[in-house]
């Protein structure tokens, strides 16, 4: 079980570069926003398979929790700032 | 500045989050030395719960709930706190932020009493760290210019 979660974790960690290269070089604000909320979401999954591998989930749900908190709040942040500047 | 906008999904969904949001950083602060986490980790959660607050209701709002001279007052009460716990070693003998001293005071074993001291110097720094937060924010967020701040 433990090769399964680290080849999903593999799987995810490839997903997570082609939303960095979306994050970096996305044309736009919104693509890099969007790409950069999508990263926090996959490393919240991966910070729970590293849980799994190494038999401590009860320590990783806790970061992987307040991995979300913040993403939400760095996205909402985001989009009160754009809001600000009235670039959307 | 941060002004009040009329979109009532956040501001609901905001509504909603913020106490468990603050649930949980006293659960990171109270439960810091059998997880990871502890005094600065849980201040920042709950410094977020009251940013989260100040982007989805103003910060006009915001004020109401936490102002500058509150945050001000906060955050020199988690460093006196943590000093005074400090001090209070250092005054019964021991080095600073020896807690095995604090074992006369509270009337328990030298084991439980660093347990004891450890939690308390752990709230005064959530304390400390969520008012400082909240204060560079307000600060960062406002650009410098508070027309009718009186305090």
């Amino acid at each position: 079980m433990t090769t399964f979660f680290l080849y999903l974790g593999m799987g995810l960690f490839t997903l997570v570069l082609l939303c960095l290269y979306r994050g970096i070089f996305g044309p736009g604000v919104l693509n890099r926003i969007a790409g950069i909320c999508a990263i926090g979401t996959k490393t919240l999954i991966i910070l729970l398979l590293m849980g799994f591998i190494y038999d401590r989930v009860e320590m990783f749900v806790d970061i992987s929790m307040v991995y979300a908190l913040l993403n939400f709040i760095g996205t909402i942040t985001a989009a009160k700032y754009l809001e600000m500047k009235g670039e959307v | 500045m941060i002004r009040v906008t009329d979109d009532i999904i956040i501001r609901t969904v905001a509504r909603m989050l913020i106490p468990f949001i603050q649930l949980y950083a006293l659960y990171v602060i109270m439960h810091g030395h059998h997880s990871p986490g502890g005094g600065f980790q849980g201040g920042v959660i709950l410094g977020a719960s009251f940013i989260l607050y100040l982007l989805t209701h103003g910060l006009e709002e915001a004020k109401t709930r936490m102002s500058e001279m509150k945050a001000g007052l906060f955050s020199s009460f988690g460093l006196l706190i943590y000093s005074g716990i400090g001090l209070l070693c250092l005054v019964l003998g021991g080095n600073y932020l020896d807690y095995g001293r604090l074992s006369t005071v509270l009337r328990v074993v030298p084991a439980q009493a660093r347990s004891l001291g450890i939690l308390g110097v752990e709230i005064g720094v959530g304390i400390a760290v969520m008012a400082v937060m909240f204060s560079v924010f307000f600060d960062i967020s406002t650009g410098g210019e508070l027309q009718d701040d009186q305090e």
